[in-house]
């Protein structure tokens, strides 16, 4: 059967007189005939569910009109206006809209405010008598997960799920409709859909999608079209039956409740309702389980006939001093650092394990989990064996995550499986009992048969395992491979879900481990490994995998895997380049140029090695080089990171040679103090002006930013400097530089201006009696040189 | 209470570092872009905040209890149309300023350039999830965004700031105005955004949005 939706309301509201800016459910408690009516005719037009007028009826939306302390009042209102209009001819659905502010760390809005908002306002619409709870137009996960979870505890009436999306089909936040329908479907939505945003046109293909990631029913309630401003109105222009030609395309791809949002009337409904007499419900095609974890905007999938999936073990601070310690101050500055490192490394999922002695584990899950999962999308592995830390990280975790781990230990599976289910989370099954670990895999098989069945019985399903090899130590135990390998083969025998393991213990004690380890996940890949859990920086298991999937099949042809070979083999630029060809000088030349600052070293003593000293290699190569670079940047062929690490190279020279010949004093072109000016906190330009001077032969005082200019005045003089360097970025600090000339004057200073900066401009420098304007580092070397000449 | 949206930063863009970093196209160690744009994200501690304002296009005045005139002849065409206006302010804070500093003093200049152009990018990329966060509603209400144009650009004076900052309520995110009118943390943006709807009496001011308003030819990051 198809149901029918009711349409929009607030737009009857206003026709039927409803003011601007006042709170448009508080019409349900001071004139309920008028919500009535609109009710009435959506049931007259076939609606065979009406959605409340409690959209904006939480307390925090209420809050803006002073209302939040009748929020029951106006929700049960709402309900008995449209029981009232429904006549026991269609069910009533409670509408909760969005709170209007963002969760946390998005936001400043706390979870569990959002939560306790939510769970009253359920708890009203319950009371009062809805079918169902609707939960709509929501454009954040994390905020229909508050919600979601404060519906099912509140009431026990059937939640309906609609999020919104924009354009690029992902809701505001980034979540795609696959990853809203795996994480809403594990969290226990009983309808999943889409409303508002967009026409039904482009809600096809996002209903598409919804269908093909859960076996919940779906809804859609699109707008009627895009919206446009006529004659002084926002108008939604699509007409009722433009908008119903699309019901039969909404079916099939798997709707099977419709109804409409913005700028629906009766009208429209009553057309879809037409359309969809001739329409029978959408073929759903079971989809066969697969488990798949979420972030908030990606799904991953681990299954046997998909590439293996990395799990990122780096998170973890056992046997980790510093990384320990760093979590116990409060930082979780390298925690996020291995985040984003692993993932570049080519981990899908990333174990997150806050196991420190003496910290509030539940809270450093909580921060972790939050802080993680706004820079990576990489779906999450809690582990720890703290509940209360589970449960923390569950509950602020926006996506689907997967518990480690959960064993046959009764004590374990009585706290761990009902938090899996509540929070639609996936478990990690480790066959570990009561007696410790079994020894061999037909025991192991028991285990976690035990695991599936105690899970099942809370209400989980296939889709929500993955199954732990155990690897145990092969220097105390020479079965322990075997073993292994026959629990990996027997598990895809007995149960057919997919496998992870930790692999680094079987080597533990025997000599070159990476060698043991890398050989050991071959064979774990053949007997039907699919998640490991390793150090994804190890290049060795990275390899073996790339190997392992082409012999495998998992790589077709092996494409991947040569692709890998091949760029390995790409030769590196410096290893083309051939200085032991050229004269010492010139490749010390040729290296500040090309910014290869490794190389300059060996060549800087190859050169003293030959006599050179300070200032022939200074001139000859040093000064040579910059020359040449000024001149190619001043014609636009390089740029300035380029010149940079020219600098660097630069940089690199002059101390090996001070290094080498500590006695030699590099002769000085000058004496050069600079500054960013008062007022004024830029100072990355002016640092690069003062690196190249610096490394251009003069002598630099570089004083810092936001500098008054009787302290450049004082340092001008007590260093008897040929040039003063300015540096002012705006409008508004520039104006300093025509004072610090004036006090140089009046202090009887002989050393020239040279004045720079985004806003500085020549005329500017003229007029504030500067002797030079440097547009950019490389004019102010040249510049700098000229004023040392006159001289 | 000003919204407020501090957006994942999932991935910073790469052309628009080179650009900021004046690389444009020239070939370069791109795995040091990729490593400034990741230690971006890793020390960047977005934060954004907004607030819509009617806006009366006659007089350039931004309605408010204290009322806030706009003044300069570019954003004044620019809002031509606008009938209400969306004050915001983004700010990816000063943890990366100082990383960016400290890289310079250590001797990695070229490296030091990078980071701040991929924290310069991080920025302008949280204000853009802003305007997508207020999408929804302005869009259900018929309006349009015009681009965002910020104090400093075209001739707007930097003497709009203290009322940004206020409208935006931009303190409550940790961003502060020098006495010179620089925003602290450096990396911060305040920008305007006009709402417009279709009427086809006026019709809009189309300013051409890219370097062509700024007076700095010599830029280093100008689009050509």
């Amino acid at each position: 059967m198809i149901h029918i939706f009711d349409g929009a309301i607030g737009t009857m509201l206003q026709s039927a007189g409803l003011k601007p800016g006042a709170c448009p459910e508080l019409i349900n408690i001071e004139q309920p005939e008028i919500i009535q009516a609109v009710h009435r005719a959506y049931v007259e037009a076939g609606a065979m569910i009406l959605e409340t007028n409690t959209f904006g009826a939480s307390a925090l939306k209420l809050a803006h009109y002073g209302l939040a302390d009748r929020m029951a009042e106006i929700n049960t209102a709402g309900v008995a206006a449209a029981k009232k209009a429904a006549q026991g001819k269609a069910k009533v659905a409670g509408s909760m809209g969005p709170t209007g502010r963002f969760i946390q760390p998005l936001g400043d809005l706390d979870f569990e405010e959002a939560y306790q908002t939510y769970y009253a306002q359920a708890k009203a619409l319950a009371a009062a008598g809805a079918d169902y709870i609707i939960i709509e137009t929501s454009i954040d996960l994390q905020e229909m997960r508050a919600a979601l979870l404060a519906a099912k505890a509140a009431a026990s009436i059937p939640v309906i799920c609609q999020l919104s999306y924009s354009e690029d089909n992902r809701t505001v936040t980034g979540t795609d409709p696959q990853t809203a329908a795996i994480t809403l479907d594990a969290l226990g939505a009983d309808i999943i859909g889409v409303n508002c945003s967009l026409g039904p046109e482009q809600l096809v293909p996002i209903v598409k999608i919804l269908a093909d990631n859960t076996d919940k029913p779906i809804s859609v309630q699109p707008n009627a079209g895009m919206p446009k401003f006529i004659n002084g109105q926002t108008v939604f222009p699509m007409t009722p039956k433009d908008f119903a030609r699309w019901t039969p395309a909404l079916i099939e791809a798997g709707a099977s409740y419709i109804g409409g949002c913005c700028g629906t009337t009766p009208k429209h409904i009553q057309a879809i309702a037409k359309a969809a007499q001739n329409c029978s419900e959408p073929p759903r095609k079971q989809s066969v389980p697969q488990l798949k974890l979420t972030s908030r905007s990606q799904t991953v999938a681990i299954d046997a006939a998909l590439p293996t999936v990395w799990i990122g073990e780096r998170i973890n601070p056992t046997g980790r001093k510093k990384l320990a310690a760093e979590i116990k101050a409060g930082s979780l500055l390298s925690v996020k650092k291995e985040a984003i490192d692993q993932i570049k490394a080519g981990a899908a999922l990333l174990d997150v394990n806050m196991g420190i002695a003496g910290i509030n584990q539940a809270q450093a899950m909580k921060r972790a989990v939050t802080e993680i999962a706004q820079i990576t999308a990489a779906p999450l592995v809690i582990d720890t064996s703290d509940a209360a830390a589970l449960e923390a990280g569950l509950r602020a975790y926006p996506g689907r995550a997967l518990i480690n781990s959960v064993s046959a230990e009764p004590e374990r599976l009585k706290t761990f499986l009902p938090l899996a289910r509540k929070y639609g989370a996936a478990i990690l099954c480790l066959p570990i009992t009561a007696e410790g670990v079994p020894d061999t895999a037909e025991k192991r098989v028991d285990a976690v048969r035990s695991i599936l069945e105690a899970a099942k019985n809370y209400g989980l399903k296939a889709g929500d395992f993955l199954l732990d090899g155990l690897v145990m130590t092969v220097a105390a135990d020479e079965k322990a491979c075997r073993e292994t390998l026959r629990t990996l083969q027997l598990y895809r025998q007995e149960f057919g879900y997919p496998t992870t393991m930790g692999l680094s213990n079987i080597s533990y004690g025997l000599p070159n481990r990476p060698l043991i380890n890398s050989t050991f996940f071959a064979m774990c890949l053949a007997a039907g490994l699919d998640a490991p859990i390793i150090n994804p920086y190890d290049e060795m298991m990275k390899n073996t995998l790339a190997a392992g999937a082409a012999l495998l099949g998992k790589d077709p042809n092996g494409r991947s895997y040569s692709r890998m070979e091949s760029n390995l083999k790409v030769p590196k630029q410096a290893a083309v380049a051939k200085p032991a060809a050229m004269d010492t000088l010139a490749a010390i030349k040729a290296a500040v140029i090309d910014g290869e600052k490794e190389r300059i070293e060996n060549l800087v003593s190859q050169a003293i090695d030959e006599g050179n000293d300070t200032n022939t290699i200074t001139e000859k190569a040093l000064t040579a080089a910059m020359n040449e670079i000024g001149i190619d940047f001043g014609a636009g062929r390089v740029f300035l990171p380029q010149v940079l690490l020219s600098a660097e190279a630069m940089r690199t020279a002059f101390l090996k040679i001070k290094e080498l010949l500590p006695a030699q004093e590099t002769a000085k072109l000058g004496t050069v103090v600079i500054a960013t000016v008062k007022g004024d906190v830029h100072d990355l330009g002016k640092n690069i002006v003062a690196a190249l001077l610096a490394n251009s032969g003069f002598a630099l005082i570089d004083l810092g930013k936001d500098i008054e200019s009787s302290a450049i005045v004082s340092a001008a003089l007590e260093n008897q400097a040929d040039i003063v360097g300015l540096c002012a970025l705006m409008t508004t600090t520039m104006t300093q530089i025509d004072r610090v000339v004036q006090a140089l004057k009046e202090a009887g200073s002989n050393a020239k201006v040279m004045v720079g900066g985004a806003a500085v401009t020549q005329e500017y420098a003229d007029n504030a009696g500067a002797d030079a304007y440097a547009p950019d580092g490389v004019a102010a070397v040249r510049l700098a040189r000229q004023l040392i000449k006159k001289d | 209470m000003m919204p407020i949206y501090n957006a994942p930063l999932l991935t910073i863009d790469r052309k628009e570092t080179r650009r900021y970093a004046g690389l444009m196209t020239a070939k370069f160690d791109e795995q040091a872009i990729d490593a400034a744009c990741e230690e971006a994200r890793l020390l960047a501690e977005p934060h954004g905040i907004w607030n819509v304002y009617d806006y009366n296009s006659k007089t350039h005045m931004v309605q408010n209890e204290k009322p806030f005139e706009i003044k300069g002849s570019k954003i004044t065409a620019h809002l031509n149309r606008a009938e209400q206006v969306i004050i915001l302010a983004a700010t990816v804070g000063e943890t990366i300023e100082k990383a960016v500093t400290r890289h310079f003093s250590e001797g990695r200049y070229a490296y030091s350039v990078l980071l701040d152009a991929a924290a310069t990018t991080a920025v302008e990329q949280i204000a853009d999830t802003i305007e997508k966060a207020i999408q929804p509603q302005i869009g259900a209400k018929g309006y349009t965004m015009r681009w965002r144009f910020s104090p400093g650009y075209g001739d707007w004076g930097l003497d709009a700031q203290p009322e940004m900052l206020r409208l935006s309520d931009a303190q409550s995110i940790g961003i502060s105005l020098t006495e010179s009118l620089m925003l602290y943390p450096r990396k911060s943006i305040t920008a305007i955004i006009g709402l417009v709807r279709e009427n086809h009496e006026t019709p809009i001011v189309h300013l051409p949005h890219d370097c062509t308003a700024c007076d700095k030819t010599d830029c280093i990051s100008r689009k050509k």
